[in-house]
Order: structure tokens, then C-alpha cells, then sequence
């Protein structure tokens, strides 16, 4: 139904239909992921589930999985908030809302046969850059030049004279993915090779998720809560100093992922240093939103998505604690390429980040379309099943980590492992499954509310107005 | 920066953003650069051509055009034993030569000037083919390997020495290594003993120099399995390897590890179609306790991929 | 634009920047939004300083490296003893030898034995190296790491000795250790600048006109 824009003058499109085309399609997106997460969570619990095809083979779906999620749910749905968010902060329109669609467009078509190729066992061998250098060319020129074009172009067309700290954000973080995406990939382009190619990789996979994933979820939160609260942002210097901290310390500790690899000891030194200093944009981050709250908490149980991005904010607390710790010397030998560092992933990206991004995601929805969401009950459903699916997946790694690390020092025979982490590979196999299916009730019940959702009149937030259902 | 000093605010963004990029990408570049290469470091490169993964001469990633590793016992132009028998790589014509071999700067400035003035790596063609081995020599009193270019220094033609070593002394080890990274075997096995805690099960970490030229390095990062980069010197049953990888079960009753029957291809070594459901019906009788013993997997043909893959294990993972 | 250093605690920018700012402030909305002019709790300013601190104090360069054949030194004499040669199991030989070396250990060498346990097989393949490196004298043993079964001239470089050379073990900085206290330092400093432009966190902007 929004193909036929693609082909519109630019005056013809409705504002906010690139967002709603970026935001179902990250819904579409998350689903896959997660359905795929789950099958291969499936696999690691039951090797003997699904054989005799390569096509179902766990080495040929794991890197599916977590490209579909960073580059179809994650980054989606941040290009998504970026589509409504940055105009409404200039107080003006997109620039264009044609190159939105066209953008969107070429992102799931790009995504789709990069991923395509990926499951035909097509790879660059590169964990993160696992896409053949082709598709990265196709990437970066298709997805993320005219993402960030149009959301500088925004910027600069502002009707107001300052930049909320949302819209720094965006415009750094577009910027700054397109620098750590084209250094990342060079070595697939420039034939770069060996521990410059592993650390470039891991460069590349550190800035991804320091300089893209965790600022801009955050920044999408300094929009959402004080937009449903109607509070003020406590601090525009705390905010400022969470966007500076992240640019100088965030960028730094990119070695610190190959503590045991033989890189020259002072850039771990350097690395990890770095790496606690993390803290002080999570400290910055975590206080001015929760500060932000103030006299609203109630919203915290009333309203679905304060629910969604307090919990996200809420979870970014023990993400840089682990993150900020876990990377020194004197606890990486312990944890080191464990079940640990998987939880701790999925903490960043199923837990701080995709909360976030949900709770973005239902309010712009409901916004653009001006309809008010189709169920609560199925939204509280959604809540408690990503919660709970989430909760049961990372302590169950956690335990499986642990007991990973202990096998490593005291030299336990790696199949005595394999053998105690059992029941955490099937309990991760549960709590995959049940986020899952809460996406899948989600994609659900955001179809509905585009279809039969309640009428927003105009002048009205959505979330204040009574659910009918 | 307060309200609309937003052009201060980019020369900010863009100093902080260099001054991070110079320490974390050009400092540690000299460091790297200056990294001379160790034999495991050649071994790799020589037998794994210029790119694992996507390239212009293996854009379906199946392994082609890629060197083949042979083990020689005797010299393939005047037919005189060699003891003990030598490691060569032999590059066909056409097959693009290893980044050591293309840009010696890869390997160190000791070891490329070696290799260069001593083992006249650079009269090799890539049109013509060539064969490549091993070599230690000294400079300034230390020894250090370097690369030999046989066809310029002996005369020996990768046609010559593929025939010399026959099928039995052939390595697929290039092959292997791309079946090792398209089926994902490196999202749970590392190539990494961990420089602090591994020693004891999983042998010696990396050295700095073992990976110059690599494309790409896939020493893994998440370990569900054990690590492999030394599993070869542990267990080096080719008997074994193959039950293992047809159904790890067989061997080990409490892996997790995928079944890799797949790898087989069609048709067994004596050209005759596998019958995997057979094979499957008659393990499922074998582990309700119906048959006493588990059915013989099939053997696999000379090109099929597993045999590279289990070259490759053999012969690179000592 | 004009930058006073009289005053450098409570802003750093001039009384008429300072009203200009606000007065923008209390004018404009961000699509409905406007941010406060609050402090960090001074909770929080307390706990960045920690943070600051433990990363520097955790992360030094000496904590979690190899372990040095120094390490080992009173395992390999106490091979030899009357006591261990008559015990005969490999595995008992060990723990006895660990329990006694252990408590003759200093604090960093106790830390680097209990994470790095050694077998009586890889003790007897080390002892040898460690004598001989011990009898020539060429360099100090913590220059020596020891991996698995082997031990190796370690690649450091750290400080400088006597002769000019530098030492080869792991100093309690290194290159990377200092870099990082210069790049905190400068970033402190450029953050400083940029939250003391702002008018002082006393002068809250009264939003309620704001269109």
C-alpha cells in the first residue's frame, strides 16, 4: 500500500508514511529474528531436531539471525523514530519523505538478499560483517547515506534555533555509523589481512553497538518520556554530557573484545581503561531519564509504553555494569567467550535497546496513523512475554557462563560442560520461543490498530486517550 | 554546546572522533605492520590462498581456486627421496597466489627480504602456476622461515609435483578451511587458546605473527564447543573425525554438534548414491536398541567436501 | 560568544550571553518538549569521580597478565626434595608441591598460582628451562613467560634499565595506561567548557510561556 509513494511527488505523500513503511517492516523484521533465534536456540538444546539439510543448519542460520535483528529490527526501527522524531523536533516535516520510502524500500530488498546470500552459506567469514562486500557497498549507499542525508537535511531545515539533545544524536549517530561501517568493511574491500582484519572486525563490532545501537536507543528515550510524561527533560547538561562521554569513550575500547588474542598489550591497556569509563555516559543516561520521571511513576504501571522504555532504561543499568567490569584483565580470563558475553549481548539488544525502541515504535504508530491501539490486553501480553522470555534467556546464560568459566580454569573435560549446561540450552530455548511469540501477538496487534484501531481526533495524544477494548 | 553552536559542535564531533580513530586504528597499525611472520603464520597463508569467503575466484564460496597442500617424499623432477617428507603448496595456473606472496610487506621486513632475495618468491606467475615451500634461514644470528619459490629454485612444475604426490599425499587444506567458514563450524569452536587460561587443555595461544596475511581470521568469538586451533596433536583419527562429523553422536553420546552427513554430497567414493533415509532409519533402530550395532557410514568420495575438511583439520590444527 | 574565566565555577559565559540563552530557552519548544537547566545530583558527580578512579585502579597493567617463570622457581626446587620424590602419584606430587610453594609465595604470586595451575608432566618439561635460564643469568626469570609446557622471552617493553634497554615485563603503566590519562584529562577539560557556557544551574528557565 505505500509502494504506490514511491512513485508520488513528494508533495502527494502523506508525512510520517516512510515511518510507518520503516516501522512495520521492523516489526516484520523482529519477528524473523526472533522465530530464527529460536530455532537455532532450539538446535544448540536438540542437535538432532531438524538434519540432513544444510539449509537448516545451525552454522548457516546464526549469523541470519543476528543480522536480521541488528540490521532489520534494531536498525529499522531506529530509522523508523528517526523519521518522525527528528522533524517533529525542528518543529518542521522531513525533508523527504520520498527518499524515506525509497530508503525503507531498498532496505528490506537489500537486507533481504544480503541475509539470502548469508543462509546460502555466501559470507565474508566476518563475525558482524558476515554480509560479502557487494551487498556492504549496497548497505552503505542504499540504507545508510540516505538515512542520514535525510535526517542532516532535517536538521539544517529546522524551524528552531537550538538542536535537542535527541536530534545531536541522531545526526552524530548516523554520521558516525557510516565512518565505522566504511572502516569496518575495508578489509573485505582492500584486502587487509590478519590481526589487522580480526581487529578491524572487532572495531567494527564494538562502534556498531557503542556509536550506533546504545545512543540511539537512548536518544529515542529523551524523546519518548518526557513527550508521554509531559515533564520537561531534567537536564540539558546532563544530557550533553552523556552525548560528549559517548563520543570520546564509547569509540575507544574497541580491543577489549580480543583480551586473549595477541594484539600489542598497551591497546589493551588502553582498551580497558576505556571500557569502565563506559559508566559515565550510562550514569549520565540512566539519571536524567529516571530524574525525568519525577511526580509521573505512576505512568510506569498505567501506561504501555512509559512501561516499555522505563524498563529499558532500567535494564541499561546492569548492561554497563557488566559491560563496564567484564572487560578488564582481571575478570575477562574468567568470562571470556562464554555463555556470559551471549547474555550480555542479548541484554544490549533484546533488553536496553528493543525495549526502547518498543515503546518508540508504539507511540509513533499510533501517532502517524492516529489511531489508538487496537488492545491493551494484547500490548500487556507483549510486555510480559518479551519481559519474562528475555529474563529467562539471560539468567539461564548467565548460570551457563558461569559455569563455562569454571570449566575453563579447573580444566574440566569440555563434554562434562556441554553436559551441565544442558537444561540452560533448553531454558534459553524458552525464553527465545516466548519472546517470539509476543512479537508475533505485536505484529498482530499493530496491524489491527492500523486497521480498526479508535480514531485519534486531532490535537490528542493517543496515550491519553481511554482504551475502548 | 549550548542551543545553536552547532557548527562548533560538529568540529567537535569530528576532532573527538579522529583523535579516537588515530589511537585506535593508526597507532596500533605500526605495531601490526611491523609483525614479522612465523611459520604457522606462512603455513596458513601458502595453503589458503589469497581470500577464505567471497572473492572474485570463489564468488559462490565453494572452495575454488584454491591451493592444494601435498606432502612429498620424493623430488617430483628427479624422482630422489626426500626424508623426512616435505610440506609443498602447490598454486595451479591461474589460481591467485597468497597474500604473502602478493604483498610481502604481509609477512615482516626480515622475513620478506628472505623470501624475496633468498627464496625468489617474486619471479612466481600466477599464469604460469607455481609451487611454494617452507624454509628456515638465518640473518644476524637468528633463524627465521621464509618462503621458497620451488619452481623458480628446483624447476618444479605444479603439474609435476601434484602428480608426485599422488592422490594419497593431497591436501585440500584451502577447500577445507572454506567449508570450515561457510558452514559456521567457527560459531562454536575458536581458533584461540585464551593467553591466560588454556594452555593446559587446549595447547599454546597464537603467537603475534601467526596470522599475517590470514583473510579472513574467524578465531571465533563465543565458545560452545572446544577449541580447536591445536586439535589435530590431540586426537588425529581420520576414522574418527569422519564418524564425527557424519553423526557425532556416534563417537560422543552427549555432543551438541550439528550432524554434518550433508558434506558427503550424493554419491559415495565408488560413485554409488548415498541412501541417508536408510542410514537414518537403520541409526534410529540402533539407538531404540533394535540393532545392536550402528550402521557404517558411507565413504566419501575424493572431491567431497568433507574430505577437504577433514584435510584441512589434519593437516593445518597440529 | 565571549569566554570570562572570573567566575569559571558558575559560567563561563557573560551576564548578556548568559540572559540571551535564557531567554531563547523559555521562548522555544521542541516539538512540545523542553529540557530543564539541572545539575548532576552531586551524588552522581561523587560517583563518576569512583568511576574514574576504578577504572584507572582496576585495569592496570599488571593485573591478569601470564605467568613468569619466577612464579615457578620454588616449584622447580622443590622437586628435587626428599619429601616430594617420595611421593608417587603425578597428581598428589603436584598438589603437595603447590601447597608448600604456595605459602612461601609472595601476594602477586599467589594470585598468578591459583590462576594458573600447572601439572606435574608440564613442571618437569619447564624445570629444565627454568634452570637453565636461572644458571646463565642473562636476564631477570620474570622476563620469562611460561605457556603450557615451554617457557618464552617475554615481548614487553616496559621501563627502561641501567644500560637503556628497556625491561621485559609488564610495567605497572604502560603506553596505553598513559595515553589514557591524558585522553581523560583533555576530555574533562573540553566537558567542563561545554556545561559551564551554560547560564549557572541556579538560573532555571521559566518554560510556562513557551510556544
Amino acid at each position: 500500500m505505500l509502494i504506490k509513494y514511491l512513485f508520488a511527488k513528494n508533495e502527494d505523500i502523506p508525512a510520517g508514511s516512510s515511518s510507518v513503511f520503516f516501522g512495520f517492516s521492523a516489526i516484520f523484521w523482529f519477528v524473523v529474528g526472533t522465530g530464527l533465534g529460536s530455532f537455532n536456540a532450539a538446535k544448540l538444546a536438540f542437535p538432532d531436531w531438524v538434519t540432513g539439510s544444510e539449509m537448516f543448519a545451525f552454522g548457516h542460520m546464526r549469523q541470519v539471525h543476528v543480522l536480521a535483528v541488528i540490521l532489520g529490527w534494531i536498525s529499522m526501527a531506529f530509522a523508523m523514530t528517526m523519521m518522525y522524531m527528528t522533524p517533529a523536533l525542528g518543529n518542521t516535516k522531513l525533508w523527504s519523505e520520498k527518499l524515506g520510502l525509497w530508503n525503507a524500500f531498498l532496505w528490506n530488498v537489500g537486507l533481504s538478499i544480503g541475509l539470502f546470500l548469508l543462509w546460502m552459506g555466501i559470507t565474508s567469514g566476518r563475525e558482524y560483517s558476515d554480509l560479502i562486500w557487494p551487498v556492504d557497498i549496497v548497505i552503505f549507499f542504499a540504507v545508510l547515506l540516505p538515512l542520514g542525508v535525510n535526517v542532516w537535511m532535517t536538521i539544517a531545515h529546522r524551524r528552531t534555533q537550538g538542536i535537542y539533545i535527541t536530534n545531536w544524536f541522531f545526526g552524530t549517530c548516523t554520521f558516525m555509523i557510516m565512518v565505522v561501517f566504511a572502516v569496518g568493511q575495508s578489509p573485505e574491500l582492500f584486502n587487509l589481512t590478519g590481526l589487522t582484519e580480526a581487529y578491524m572486525t572487532f572495531w567494527f563490532a564494538h562502534n556498531v553497538l557503542g556509536l550506533w545501537i546504545t545512543p540511539v536507543a537512548a536518544a529515542i528515550a529523551y524523546y519518548t518520556i518526557p513527550k508521554l510524561t509531559g515533564n520537561p527533560l531534567y537536564s540539558h547538561r546532563i544530557g550533553h554530557l552523556h552525548f560528549w562521554s559517548i563520543i570520546a569513550f564509547y569509540s575507544t575500547p574497541a580491543s577489549h573484545h580480543l583480551m586473549s588474542a595477541p594484539l600489542p598489550e598497551w591497546l589493551k591497556s588502553f582498551a580497558s581503561v576505556e571500557g569502565v569509563l563506559i559508566l559515565i555516559p550510562a550514569v549520565a543516561f540512566v539519571a536524567n531519564i529516571l530524574l525525568t520521571m519525577k511526580g509521573k511513576w505512576s505512568m510506569f504501571v498505567e501506561n504501555i509504553e512509559t512501561k516499555f522504555s522505563i524498563t529499558g532504561v532500567l535494564l541499561a543499568i546492569p548492561l554497563n555494569m557488566q559491560g563496564g567490569f567484564q572487560q578488564t584483565r582481571a575478570i575477562n580470563w574468567y568470562i571470556h567467550g562464554t555463555g556470559w558475553i551471549v547474555a550480555h549481548a542479548h541484554l544490549a539488544l533484546l533488553g536496553m535497546s528493543t525495549f526502547l525502541e518498543i515503546a518508540a515504535v508504539y507511540f509513533g504508530l499510533q501517532q502517524i496513523l492516529r489511531r489508538k491501539l487496537y488492545s491493551l490486553a494484547l500490548a500487556n501480553f507483549h510486555y510480559w512475554f518479551v519481559l519474562i522470555g528475555f529474563c529467562i534467556y539471560w539468567i539461564s546464560m548467565t548460570i551457563a557462563g558461569l559455569i563455562q568459566g569454571a570449566g575453563k580454569i579447573y580444566e574440566v573435560p569440555y563434554i562434562d560442560v556441554v553436559v551441565a549446561e544442558h537444561p540452560y540450552m533448553i531454558a534459553r530455548w524458552v525464553g527465545g520461543t516466548m519472546v517470539f511469540t509476543g512479537n508475533l501477538v505485536w505484529l498482530y496487534n499493530m496491524y489491527m490498530t492500523a486497521r480498526e484501531g479508535t480514531v485519534v481526533p486531532a490535537g490528542r495524544y493517543a496515550h491519553e486517550m481511554a482504551y475502548e477494548r | 554546546m549550548a542551543f545553536q553552536q552547532h557548527k562548533l559542535g560538529a568540529a567537535a564531533i569530528g576532532g573527538m572522533l579522529g583523535l579516537s580513530m588515530c589511537i585506535t586504528l593508526m597507532f596500533p597499525s605500526f605495531d601490526f605492520r611491523s609483525a614479522e611472520s612465523t611459520w604457522v603464520g606462512l603455513d596458513k597463508n601458502l595453503s589458503n590462498g589469497r581470500v577464505i569467503g567471497f572473492s572474485y575466484e570463489d564468488p559462490l564460496v565453494i572452495g575454488a581456486n584454491k591451493p592444494i597442500t601435498v606432502i612429498l617424499d620424493k623430488d617430483p623432477k628427479t624422482g630422489e627421496k626426500i626424508d623426512p617428507p616435505m610440506r609443498a603448496y602447490v598454486y595451479k595456473p591461474g589460481v591467485p597466489f597468497a597474500p604473502a606472496v602478493r604483498h610481502p610487506a604481509n609477512t615482516g621486513p626480515t622475513v620478506s627480504q628472505l623470501s624475496l632475495n633468498v627464496g625468489r618468491m617474486a619471479e612466481a606467475s600466477e599464469a604460469e602456476g607455481a609451487v611454494f615451500a617452507i624454509n628456515r634461514g638465518e640473518v644476524n644470528g637468528k633463524d627465521w622461515d621464509y618462503i621458497e619459490n620451488l619452481t623458480a629454485l628446483k624447476g618444479w612444475t605444479p603439474a609435476d609435483t601434484l602428480r608426485a604426490a599422488t592422490d594419497e599425499n593431497t591436501r585440500y587444506v584451502g577447500k577445507g578451511k572454506t567449508v570450515y567458514i561457510t558452514e559456521g563450524c567457527w560459531w562454536c569452536h575458536t581458533l584461540l587458546p585464551e593467553q591466560t587460561q588454556d594452555w593446559q587443555i587446549f595447547g599454546a595461544p597464537p603467537m603475534l605473527g601467526d596470522f599475517n596475511g590470514e583473510m579472513p581470521t574467524a578465531f571465533g568469538s563465543d565458545r560452545k564447543a572446544p577449541d580447536i586451533l591445536h586439535v589435530a596433536s590431540r586426537n588425529s583419527s581420520r576414522e574418527w573425525m569422519d564418524m564425527h562429523f557424519f553423526n557425532p553422536r556416534l563417537v560422543q553420546p552427549n555432543s551438541i554438534m550439528p550432524r554434518f552427513d550433508y558434506l558427503w554430497g550424493e554419491t559415495d567414493a565408488h560413485g554409488n548414491k548415498i541412501d541417508f533415509d536408510k542410514w537414518r532409519t537403520e541409526y534410529k533402530e540402533y539407538r531404540a536398541g533394535i540393532r545392536i550395532y550402528p550402521p557404517e557410514i558411507p565413504e566419501y568420495a575424493g572431491d567431497s567436501e568433507v574430505r577437504a575438511l577433514v584435510d584441512w583439520i589434519l593437516t593445518s590444527l597440529k | 560568544m565571549a569566554i570570562k574565566f572570573d567566575q569559571p565555577f558558575y559560567s563561563l559565559s557573560d551576564e548578556a550571553e548568559q540572559n540571551r540563552i535564557i531567554e531563547l530557552w523559555e521562548a522555544e519548544k521542541h516539538g512540545g518538549l523542553w529540557e530543564g537547566n539541572n545539575r548532576l545530583p552531586l551524588p552522581l558527580t561523587f560517583l563518576i569521580a569512583l568511576i574514574v578512579l576504578t577504572a584507572f585502579m582496576l585495569t592496570m597493567p599488571i593485573w591478569g597478565q601470564r605467568p613468569t617463570a619466577h612464579d615457578f622457581v620454588e616449584h622447580v626446587a622443590l622437586m628435587d626434595t626428599p619429601e616430594i620424590q617420595a611421593i608417587e602419584d603425578p597428581v598428589a606430587k603436584m598438589a603437595r608441591v603447590h601447597e608448600i610453594a604456595y605459602q612461601r609465595a609472595d601476594s602477586r604470586v599467589k594470585a598468578s598460582l591459583e590462576r594458573h595451575p600447572i601439572t606435574w608432566d608440564d613442571l618437569l618439561n619447564i624445570a629444565p628451562e627454568i634452570r637453565e635460564a636461572q644458571a646463565s643469568g642473562k636476564y631477570p626469570l620474570d622476563y620469562y613467560s611460561v605457556l603450557a609446557d615451554t617457557i618464552v622471552l617475554a615481548n614487553f617493553e616496559g621501563n627502561p634499565t641501567a644500560d637503556g634497554s628497556p625491561e621485559r615485563k609488564q610495567p605497572w603503566w604502560d603506553k596505553g595506561y598513559t595515553i589514557d590519562v591524558f585522553y581523560v584529562i583533555y576530555f574533562f577539560i573540553f566537558a567542563f567548557f561545554v556545561c559551564k557556557r551554560l547560564p549557572h544551574f541556579s538560573r532555571k528557565p521559566d518554560m510556562s510561556n513557551a510556544k
